[in-house]
């Protein structure tokens, strides 16, 4: 009967350690000042299939400038403030999908060992090349439709290409943490960081083309709101 | 086979080298090295879909399989016909390179192109190519029948030759760390180097102009060289604008393809023309007693 008292005791305390008393979700807007660069059409003739479902050719998705003057996948994501701290990674998957010959998403966070689910939808053939400096690289043959594969990043990196070198125009980015406290700007330019807990931070936003940007960010239990700036090369 | 067959034979393996030279130099500069993730098949199967980086690296492997078998064909053909036993073994050191050559190629496909790897693949191709062009010259009419003559210049000129081909080694190691790896440096030697071997190539024109009695028509052999060394430059030029200066694109520009292309073929094309230059002079011009 002590022994139980004991063990439940014991379980309560971790579970109270492993919920923060309060969170807060962190959330913002990449704004976008100047001229956004031409669109640059690629064209996708190398692959009868890429070609048939983009005949006009595919428009790069380096920029993407929203309607609204914000930008598009941006990877905000707490840069420090976390240390000491552990966080498992998650078990179900980042799904990372190639279809229409474009990876979808095309940037992403993930959590360092949380898997990495590869799906091909294309009724055409991928390779997945992933290109980190911490973890182990891979390149995979995915030659048939509704292949699906599962990788992992074992060291954290921000940022890991991944490209395809059949299709030299398909590129994507992984954020690669050991937290789960990242967002990626959508098509209103917003991001939100979820269940960051109480503290001071340095949140970083990343763009494939023009750089990194650093904010100190207090975070109390209430919900918060930062913003980033990024200007035209 | 005998010699003039063995001759033209290894003139059509030293063509169908360059051709394979050529087709590796497009795997490169498209960035199609990593689109066939597997070695030797291609994604499982002996033909994969002729798609996008595929058509690249897979005709590339097609031609080196082909150059393989040609290469194994002469070898068997030195080794049956040939009497002189040197000859023999650059036959057999040929079929050798050619499977080291494979496996380099396997080992840049399996560890995802390793610097060092990609490097030393890209120098044996060319190495491959001038000992090809080197067999053609051995099982020649020139080989086998020109006397050499006597020349005071001899020592001289085989000194200078020799240092320009030890400048053109250079080059394509230079050439290939630029081309495989991120060292800067090396672009910078690169270019100073690319001057030193014009100023070579016009040096050992004039001296071998200036010889009384000019043999298999060294002078044009020369003249041949240093015309295609400043084509090289201008190729050059155009590989540094459109991979160094030009920004980056997700696809390679047409540009960058040609230009990175026809300077590596050519340079190949030098490498194997200053070899035989050197050859030749070692063999033609002998110094006084």
């Amino acid at each position: 009967m002590k022994k139980k008292v004991y063990f439940s005791a014991a379980f309560l305390t971790l579970l109270i350690a492993a919920v923060p008393a309060s969170a807060a979700t962190l959330g913002g807007k990449i704004a976008f000042e100047g001229r956004p660069p031409a669109i640059e059409k690629v064209k996708t003739d190398a692959d009868p299939k890429c070609k048939m479902a983009h005949p006009d050719g595919l428009a790069s998705d380096q920029v993407i400038v929203n309607p609204n003057g914000t930008l598009k996948n941006v990877f905000v994501y707490v840069k420090s403030g976390l240390e000491g701290k552990a966080f498992e990674a998650p078990k179900e998957p980042v799904v990372f999908d190639q279809k229409g010959c474009q990876y979808s998403p095309k940037v992403f966070g993930i959590q360092v060992n949380q898997p990495l689910e590869i799906v091909n939808s294309d009724d055409t053939l991928h390779n997945v090349h992933s290109l980190p400096t911490q973890s182990q690289a891979f390149n995979l043959g995915m030659p048939i439709k509704g292949m699906k594969l599962k990788k992992t990043f074992t060291k954290p990196e921000v940022m890991v290409k991944i490209k395809c070198e059949v299709h030299p125009w398909m590129s994507a980015w992984a954020g690669v943490l050991d937290h789960p406290f990242f967002g990626v700007s959508n098509e209103e330019g917003q991001f939100e960081i979820k269940n960051l807990p109480p503290g001071q931070y340095v949140i970083e936003a990343w763009h494939e083309k023009y750089g990194s940007q650093t904010q100190s960010v207090t975070v109390t239990d209430k919900d918060a709101e930062t913003a980033f700036t990024f200007k035209a090369a | 086979m005998n010699n003039s067959r063995l001759h033209l034979y290894s003139k059509f393996l030293t063509a169908a080298t360059l051709v394979l030279i050529a087709a590796g130099g497009l795997v490169t500069s498209t960035r199609s090295g990593l689109s066939v993730p597997d070695w030797p098949l291609s994604y499982g199967k002996l033909f994969p879909p002729m798609i996008g980086g595929i058509r690249f690296e897979h005709t590339h492997r097609v031609i080196a399989g082909l150059v393989g078998v040609l290469t194994l064909v002469l070898m068997i053909a030195l080794l049956k016909t040939e009497k002189r036993p040197w000859l023999k073994g650059l036959g057999v050191a040929a079929f050798g390179a050619v499977i080291a050559q494979a496996v380099l190629g396997g080992l840049t496909v399996k560890y995802l192109l390793p610097a060092p790897i990609s490097v030393l693949h890209a120098c044996l191709a060319q190495s491959f190519f001038a000992l090809m062009a080197s067999v053609a010259l051995f099982t020649s009419r020139e080989w086998l029948g020109e006397k050499p003559i006597l020349s005071e210049n001899a020592a001289s000129l085989r000194r200078l030759v020799l240092a320009t081909s030890g400048f053109v080694f250079l080059q394509l190691f230079l050439g290939a760390v630029a081309r495989h790896s991120a060292n800067r440096a090396s672009v910078g030697i690169h270019i100073a180097v690319a001057f030193l071997i014009v100023l070579h190539a016009l040096l050992t024109y004039l001296k071998i102009s200036r010889e009384k009695t000019i043999l298999g028509r060294l002078d044009r052999h020369a003249a041949l060289f240093g015309l295609l060394a400043l084509i090289q430059i201008f190729l050059g030029f155009g590989s540094f604008v459109f991979t160094r200066m030009l920004e980056k694109t997700e696809a390679p520009r047409l540009g960058a393809v040609l230009f990175t292309t026809a300077h590596q073929t050519l340079g190949a094309l030098i490498l194997g023309l200053v070899v035989l230059l050197t050859i030749r002079i070692f063999r033609l011009y002998q110094k006084p007693l």
